[in-house]
């Protein structure tokens, strides 16, 4: 059934019609801007969610008598988006050109004066950039450490052996477990002195071995433990791939006396290309806003400070809010330009193929 | 910051709902009142909150009810600071550890108790009564200044635990007198004449590898004469080195001295750094977790609980576990003293250290209704017979008759170190910027403890950063 476009007519902007939605807007922005102005902050909170409301319920009633009913399917998803995403996006936008404390009652425009502070102010912008280098390091390290475990894992799974079935279930634990709970676990593991990691390499080397207490060590610490968690989501991924390659191709493959070496590349590769570069893109952007381990591990000792947690200890810690807000404004400008690079290069490779 | 916004968003919506269904409940019956508590969850909270359910009786007839939210501590000021800056008014009643005051006054959260002490004798006199440095120290902002905003929750000291199977063996005894020339503290007693020089000789004399002998029994581990914590968290190497600089005659930047008083000469002072210095000596001699950087004060309890040092320097609102043979391999080994104190060329020790403990603070939205049950609650709860009832199941008192009473000392064995203690407390800031000098302050103490930089660099860093925040803020000239 085709929907047929109503052949409702527009109502003038005055009359006084449910689906009016534009005298509904006007009417909004007007009774918001007198509430606000005239009525205290708890009661015009309430007044700019009525028009709200108003607005929305004009919209919707336009679109039902439209029929505009797709329109009408994806207007919860779209609401709820506005509310819980695109609305606190922008409004933290607008922040971070203020002076604003959460704890404090005072706000000031500042314009540029955040970024300008986070990125040259002698003592912030040092904290800044350091935790830049330290999360991009952490996402080259993390990341290439999954890629390269989960893929080889996946290449083990997709053959068959005897319990594989229990082997695979017990590989997939570590991602299902709780950040906390393996962050705590890791830390007893390479404790010095309760820990089974320094009780090995002691008893091997004589010497007492102390993990986290250099960089080296706490960045290999953490990596393991972020790898550990975080392998068997690409290995899952790239999983899927190899099982979907038709069999029959690596019998005509067989056939003709192809390397395996190739049939890797001609066969295998193409068909797990997509899901890998799936794997990459969310282990890149999930890995650009590591804090969970860091905190649990090191607290950001021997200069293991990610972007995320400087991140929380200004703005959560700290109460610097707009500051705050205009460092997770940098981060999303990072990940926006880290992704559609990604995005990009994948599908240049896609046309070249 | 588009996940805090959009959790502050809600939380102000839900406050919204939420005041408006408590306002009618609150006048549709008027006798019974609902006073909402933020706590750190651990014993001092859980008694204090089980003697109410157990025994108090509201004078004014009301029906009270405690609401108390538990929290972990170290989610604590997290959860507490998204509570009061989202706007939701939850909470009546906060326990706040004493340097949150000035953040949380000047942001409107915690309201001034000056007109209620006056208002009533019986809650005035009690205000009195309790030791200077705890009321200066939960109760004042400005710092020291006759503002009053807390009262004392729970009170907490630094002491020394010590292991007695250890330290009374007779060959150790014999071996350490040998060796330095001094006795091997092993009574209460000797512990709190003990000072940082024999509590270093105790950290060397102990360090033993495994299959060493310790007390005449062979070591299946390795073993370490003392820990004190020096972690890179919260405020868990501040503790100490505020301890240690204040007993070189160093110093903090002191805030009652400003806008005059200044951060650089003070904090990196050849009398801040020595003290610094001193407390970095001692690293050495404690269990290799500290050269991480995360020897706080839980790790150092559980170094101590699992029988992997001879000596830690912990709060006492961290002992209790320590008594309890299922969370305790030394329960039945114990022995306390006072926290080691500097020597000076008088022979006299100088025991200045840095207060624990936590006041609860009443919020500006609490309504007339709750604050007179809430006065009412802090009076019974500050009366000699429920703070002898909590020092007897663990908890501390600050009011002079309960603690100077004899048989106070009996009730736990740390108690015996209590009020030799509290003469010797000190506060750091109370300004509104304490997260951010004690966030940078970690980090640099972090650095020293971990080996990266001296003492000097690390007071000098800290100076210039306190120097310059402290300028911009209008707290110095």
């Amino acid at each position: 059934m085709t929907a047929v476009s109503s052949t409702l007519p527009t109502p003038r902007f005055t009359t006084v019609v449910a689906h009016n939605w534009k005298l509904a807007i006007a009417v909004a922005v007007v009774v918001s801007a007198v509430s606000m102005a005239g009525l205290p902050a708890a009661v015009s909170f309430w007044v700019v969610g009525a028009t709200a409301a108003l607005v929305a319920a004009a919209f919707t009633v336009n679109a039902y008598r439209r029929h505009y009913f797709g329109a009408l399917l994806v207007a919860p998803a779209i609401a709820v988006l506005f509310v819980m995403n695109i609305f606190p996006l922008l409004w933290s936008l607008g922040l971070s050109f203020f002076a604003y404390q959460a704890n404090q009652q005072t706000i000031r425009f500042v314009g540029l004066g955040n970024y300008v502070r986070i990125l040259t102010n002698d003592l912030a912008a040092h904290a800044t950039w350091g935790a830049l280098i330290n999360t991009a390091m952490f996402v080259v390290f993390t990341v290439s450490a999954q890629m390269i475990v989960g893929f080889l894992l996946a290449i083990l799974f997709a053959k068959q052996f005897p319990l594989r079935k229990y082997l695979l279930i017990l590989v997939l634990t570590p991602m299902m477990l709780s950040v906390v709970a393996s962050g705590v676990f890791f830390t007893y593991y390479y404790d010095p002195t309760f820990g089974i990691l320094s009780y090995v390499i002691n008893s091997i080397s004589g010497n007492q071995f102390i993990l986290m207490s250099n960089k080296v060590g706490a960045v290999a610490g953490i990596v393991f433990a972020d790898a550990w968690m975080w392998s068997p989501f690409v290995m899952l991924l790239v999983l899927a791939g190899l099982v979907s390659v038709p069999k029959y191709l690596y019998e005509a493959a067989a056939i003709d006396r192809i390397s395996s070496w190739r049939q890797f590349w001609m066969i295998t590769f193409p068909y797990i290309r997509g899901l890998l570069m799936l794997a990459l893109l969310f282990r890149t952007i999930e890995a650009f806003k590591l804090a969970d381990l860091v905190i649990l591990l090191t607290k950001g000792g021997n200069d293991t400070l990610t972007i995320s947690y400087h991140l929380i200890r200004i703005a959560n810690e700290q109460n610097k809010t707009s500051e705050g807000a205009a460092i997770s404004y940098l981060m999303l400008f990072m990940v926006i330009v880290l992704t559609n690079l990604y995005l990009y290069l994948a599908n240049r490779r896609t046309q070249g193929a | 910051m588009p996940a805090m916004t959009k959790v502050k968003g809600l939380a102000t919506a839900a406050s919204f709902a939420a005041t408006l269904l408590v306002g009618g409940v609150t006048y549709a019956s008027a006798e019974e009142v609902t006073l909402t508590m933020a706590v750190p969850d651990w014993p001092p909270t859980r008694i204090m909150k089980k003697f109410f359910d157990e025994q108090y009786k509201p004078k004014s007839g009301n029906t009270v009810k405690l609401d108390v939210d538990f929290i972990p501590w170290p989610d604590f000021y997290t959860r507490v600071n998204a509570s009061l800056t989202s706007g939701e008014k939850k909470y009546n009643f906060i326990v706040s550890d004493s340097q949150w005051l000035g953040a949380f006054v000047e942001g409107g959260y915690f309201r001034k108790i000056n007109d209620l002490i006056d208002a009533d004798p019986e809650l005035k006199a009690t205000m009195e009564s309790m030791h200077p440095a705890v009321l200066n120290a939960y109760s004042t902002y400005p710092n020291s200044t006759p503002n009053y905003y807390g009262f004392p929750q729970f009170p907490d000291v630094l002491v020394t635990y010590g292991r007695k199977d250890v330290l009374c063996n007779v060959d150790e005894q014999t071996a350490f007198k040998a060796k330095y020339n001094e006795k091997l503290p092993c009574t209460g007693e000797e512990i709190d004449a003990m000072d940082w020089n024999t509590f270093e000789h105790v950290g060397e004399f102990f360090q033993r590898k495994k299959g060493d002998k310790l007390a005449g029994q062979v070591l299946d581990d390795d073993f370490y004469g003392i820990a004190y914590q020096a972690g890179k968290g919260y405020d868990f190497s501040t503790s100490s080195v505020h301890t240690f600089v204040w007993q070189h005659g160093g110093g903090i930047w002191d805030e009652t001295k400003a806008p005059t008083g200044h951060a650089e000469g003070v904090v990196n002072s050849p009398k801040s750094i020595e003290g610094m210095e001193h407390f970095l000596k001692l690293l050495k001699f404690m269990p290799p977790v500290v050269k991480t950087g995360t020897m706080d004060i839980f790790v150092s309890d559980q170094l101590f609980r699992e029988g992997k040092v001879a000596m830690n320097i912990d709060w006492i609102g961290l002992a209790e576990a320590s008594l309890d043979p299922k969370t305790s391999k030394v329960a039945d080994k114990l022995v306390f003293g006072l926290a080691p104190g500097l020597r000076g060329a008088d022979g006299k020790v100088n025991r200045t250290s840095q207060i624990g403990g936590q006041p609860f603070v009443l919020t500006t939205w609490t309504t007339p209704e709750q604050i007179k049950e809430a006065v009412g609650f802090v009076k019974w709860w500050l009366s000699p017979d429920i703070q002898h009832q909590f020092a007897a199941g663990g908890g501390q008192s600050a009011i002079k008759s309960v603690y100077s009473d004899p048989k106070y000392a009996s009730y736990r064995p740390w108690d015996r170190a209590w009020a030799n203690s509290l003469d010797w407390q000190k506060d750091m800031w109370h300004v509104p910027q304490f997260f951010e000098l004690l966030t940078e302050q970690q980090d640099q103490y972090d650095l020293a403890i971990t080996g990266k930089q001296d003492a000097k660099t690390t007071l000098d860093n800290i100076a210039k950063f306190q120097e310059d925040l402290l300028k911009n803020d209008g707290l110095i000239q």
